[in-house]
C-alpha cells in the first residue's frame, strides 16, 4: 500500500518565497514499492485509493483538500489552508501500446505517454529521451510537476506550438472518494486511449471536447489530476542565437513574426531564396530604464536531431551569492532610486550573453534553475498586435510609480482551446517582468499597489489582456475576470459544476479560487455537459 | 596632542584592525565547498525543506564526523546507500581547521563535510 507521512506545518511556501501561507497539514504520498508491486498501472491504482481515502478524511473532517507539486507558482494557487497534498513523489510513467489506442484515434502509440501527476518537467523529458521523443515545448526551465504545469498554463516562447497544457490528449480525474468518481476525459473530436486502458486504471470514461478543454487549464480545482497522457513528437535539436539589435526591429518582429520579409537575418537561418526561416521561438529581452538601449533577442531554430552536437550544459556552474538578492532588496527598498543603476549593473547576470551559438535538445535548451531568493513576476498575455502600446504602457507605469526591481521580456505563443488558458489571444504576446521581491515603505510602492496600478493602466487604456495564473497580480481587482475572459468563465464554472457534487466543488476550492471569483456553484448545470460524446 | 591621537588611530587601523580584516578573509577564503551535480539526474525531493537557495525543496543528507585513521591507513570511504541507486549532488566541504587538523597528526585524523541528494526514485 501506498504511504502518507503527514507534517501538522502551521505554514507553507512556494518555491520562490512569495508566503508564508497558514496551513494545518501536508501530506506527503509515497508510491507502494516496485519490489512489493511490480505493476506499473498497480501501483498507479494503489495510489489513487489512496488519495481517495484522504479526500474522504477531509470530507469526516470538513476540511478542504489540495494537491500542489513543485510549488513553482508566485501566486497563491496551490495554497489551500487546511490540508495539502505534495504529490512529487507520485512520477509513475508508461508507454501506450497499439492495443491502448481507441480505433478512431488518428494519434500514434508511440507519440503518447501516461505519466503520473507529479513527475516532473525534467523527469518527463528524461524519459522521453529514452525512447526517442521529446515534449514540444516546455516552461523556460523544468522544474514544474506535468500537473502543476498544465492547470496552470506555462509556456514558453514557441510560438508555432502552443503552450505545455495543448499537448495533452487525456486527463485522469479523481473527483471525490466514492467508486464512480474516478473520470478519464479525453476530447470527442480527438479520442487517444480505448476503454479497456480507461477500465485498468478503475475509470469511467467521458469523451467531450467542452468538458475537456474546461478542466485542462483547472487551476487545481476541477479534481485531483491524477495522471495525463501527453503527445510528444520524435526528438530535435534547438540552436539558440542571442544578438542585440534595435528596439523597432525587435517589437515589429514581434508584432508580426514575420522573419521572412524582415531586415534582420540569422546568416545562417536562411531558406534557398536568402529570406529568413522561421525560428522555433523569439523572445525579446528589455531593461525597462534604459529608452536608449538596444534590446537582446534570444532565437531558437528548430533542427533535426542527430547525437553528435556538442554539450551545450556547461562543466562548471557558478553562482552569486545566495543572500545578494535579499540585500538587493533591502537595499532598494531604501534607495529605490538607485534600482536602474542595480539593473544596469547586473545586466550580464539578468540577459544572457550576447552573440552566441548554443545547440541542444528541448531539455538541454531550457534546463535546471535555482532557488535565487525571494522572487516576483508580473505576466500579462496580449494579442501581439497589441506589443508595442502595452510595453510602452508598462514601462511607464513602472517608471512612474516605480522604480522596482526588474527587468522585463516579451515572448509569443499561439492560442489554446483551453477554457482558461491565459495565451488566449490568436498569437499571444506575453509581456512579463521578472525580479527580486520587495516590501513597500514610505521610499518604495509596495507590490500589491504597482500591481493594481499596472492593471489600472491596461484597463484605462482599453488593452485586451490576461495574467499567467501561476504569477503575481491583484487578483482581488474588480471586474478582472470578465475583462480577462468575457464569458469563458462562466463556461468553466458551468462544467466544473457539471462534473463535480456541490460539496467536492467546494473541498477543491481555495482563497485564490475565491479571489477571482471562480469558485461559485452552478446547481442548474446541466448534467448533459459531462455525456460523454463518443 | 590633536596630532597624536590621530596618529594612534591611524596606527591602530594600519596595525590592529587591517590585520584582522586580512585574516578574517584569509580564513574565510580557507573554508570552500565545491558542489557535483548529475546533469541529467532529478532530486530526491523533501516538501517540508524550506532552506534557501541551491537545497530548498531537496532530500539533503549530511555527514559530518572524524575519522581516525591507524598507523597503517591511508584511505576513508563512506559508504551511504540511496534507494534508486544514484547520487544527484554530492557537496563536500574544506576548512582552514580541517586541512591543519590533518596536517598536525599526519593525516591520521580527517575531518569529513559532505552533504548529498539522492536521486529521486524513477518509478518506471
Amino acid at each position: 500500500m501506498a504511504d502518507t507521512k503527514t507534517f501538522f506545518i502551521g505554514q507553507w511556501d512556494t518555491f520562490h518565497n512569495n508566503g508564508p501561507f497558514p496551513t494545518k497539514v501536508i501530506y506527503d504520498l509515497q508510491l507502494e514499492r516496485p519490489e512489493s508491486m511490480p505493476s506499473v498501472i498497480d501501483r498507479y491504482n494503489d495510489a489513487a485509493s489512496e488519495v481517495q481515502q484522504l479526500i474522504q478524511d477531509c470530507l469526516n473532517h470538513n476540511e478542504r483538500f489540495r494537491a500542489y507539486g513543485s510549488g513553482w507558482s508566485l501566486s497563491e494557487i496551490a495554497h489551500q489552508q487546511d490540508r495539502m497534498l505534495y504529490t512529487g513523489r507520485m512520477n509513475l510513467k508508461k508507454t501506450i501500446e497499439q492495443d491502448e489506442m481507441h480505433t478512431f484515434s488518428t494519434l500514434k502509440n508511440d507519440d503518447l505517454f501516461f505519466f503520473e501527476c507529479g513527475t516532473t518537467i525534467k523527469e518527463v523529458s528524461e524519459f522521453l529521451f529514452t525512447h526517442g521523443k521529446s515534449l514540444k515545448t516546455s516552461g523556460a526551465s523544468n522544474g514544474q510537476t506535468i500537473a502543476g504545469g498544465i492547470s496552470t498554463g506555462i509556456h514558453g516562447s514557441a510560438f508555432d506550438v502552443g503552450a505545455f497544457q495543448d499537448s495533452v490528449a487525456g486527463l485522469n480525474l479523481i473527483i471525490g472518494p466514492g467508486q464512480n468518481d474516478n473520470v478519464y476525459i479525453e476530447r470527442h473530436t480527438q479520442p487517444a486511449l480505448n476503454d479497456d486502458f480507461a477500465k485498468k486504471i478503475k475509470s469511467r470514461v467521458i469523451r467531450n471536447d467542452g468538458l475537456f478543454y474546461a478542466a485542462l487549464v483547472g487551476l487545481g480545482s476541477f479534481g485531483f489530476i491524477h495522471g495525463v497522457v501527453i503527445e510528444t513528437e520524435n526528438l530535435f535539436l534547438l540552436k539558440r542565437y542571442t544578438f542585440k539589435i534595435k528596439p523597432e526591429m525587435a517589437l515589429k518582429l514581434g508584432e508580426t513574426l514575420n522573419f521572412r520579409d524582415s531586415d534582420f537575418k540569422v546568416p545562417a537561418e536562411l531558406d534557398a531564396d536568402g529570406k529568413g526561416k522561421r525560428p522555433y521561438h523569439y523572445k525579446v529581452y528589455i531593461n525597462p530604464y534604459n529608452k536608449a538601449e538596444d534590446y537582446v533577442i534570444e532565437i531558437i531554430y528548430k533542427k533535426d536531431y542527430r547525437p553528435d552536437y556538442p554539450n551545450p550544459i556547461p562543466g562548471i556552474k557558478k553562482a552569486v551569492y545566495k543572500d545578494l538578492s535579499t540585500w538587493i532588496a533591502k537595499f532598494a527598498e531604501k534607495h529605490s532610486r538607485l534600482i536602474p543603476k542595480f539593473i544596469g549593473a547586473l545586466k550580464g547576470q539578468i540577459f544572457p550573453a550576447l552573440d552566441t551559438e548554443v545547440e541542444g535538445t528541448l531539455k538541454e535548451i531550457f534546463w535546471d534553475t535555482t532557488h535565487k531568493g525571494p522572487a516576483f513576476a508580473f505576466t500579462f498575455g496580449i494579442d501581439i498586435s497589441d506589443t508595442r502600446k502595452a510595453l510602452d504602457l508598462f514601462i511607464k507605469v513602472v517608471n512612474q510609480e516605480g522604480p522596482i526591481p526588474g527587468a522585463m521580456a516579451l515572448r509569443f505563443v499561439k492560442a489554446s482551446k483551453a477554457t482558461l488558458a491565459f495565451t488566449r489571444f490568436p498569437m499571444t504576446c506575453i509581456l512579463e517582468m521578472d525580479g527580486i521581491l520587495w516590501k513597500g515603505n514610505g521610499n518604495m510602492i509596495s507590490i500589491e499597489d504597482i500591481q493594481k496600478k499596472l492593471i489600472q493602466a491596461f484597463f484605462n487604456a482599453g488593452i485586451k489582456f490576461t495574467i499567467h495564473w501561476g504569477k503575481n497580480a491583484a487578483w482581488s481587482f474588480p471586474g478582472l475576470l470578465d475583462y480577462m475572459y468575457g464569458n469563458n468563465d462562466d463556461i468553466w464554472k458551468d462544467y466544473r459544476s457539471a462534473l463535480l457534487t456541490k460539496q467536492m466543488a467546494d473541498l477543491f476550492s481555495n482563497d485564490f479560487l475565491n479571489r477571482v471569483n471562480l469558485s461559485d456553484y452552478r446547481v442548474n448545470a446541466p448534467k448533459n455537459l459531462v455525456s460523454s460524446l463518443l | 596632542m590633536k596630532t597624536l591621537h590621530k596618529w594612534k588611530w591611524h596606527k591602530l587601523v594600519l596595525f590592529i584592525f587591517f590585520p584582522m580584516v586580512v585574516v578574517a578573509i584569509l580564513i574565510t577564503q580557507g573554508c570552500y565547498s565545491v558542489r557535483i551535480s548529475n546533469v541529467n539526474g532529478v532530486p530526491e525531493p523533501n516538501p517540508v525543506n524550506f532552506e534557501e537557495g541551491y537545497y530548498r525543496g531537496k532530500a539533503v543528507m549530511t555527514i559530518d564526523t572524524t575519522v581516525n585513521l591507524r598507523l597503517l591507513e591511508n584511505e576513508v570511504m563512506v559508504l551511504e546507500t540511496c534507494p534508486e541507486g544514484c547520487f544527484q549532488t554530492i557537496e563536500y566541504r574544506v576548512t582552514l581547521g580541517d586541512v591543519l587538523l590533518s596536517g598536525i597528526t599526519f593525516g591520521k585524523l580527517r575531518k569529513i563535510r559532505v552533504k548529498y541528494v539522492c536521486l529521486k526514485e524513477s518509478n518506471e
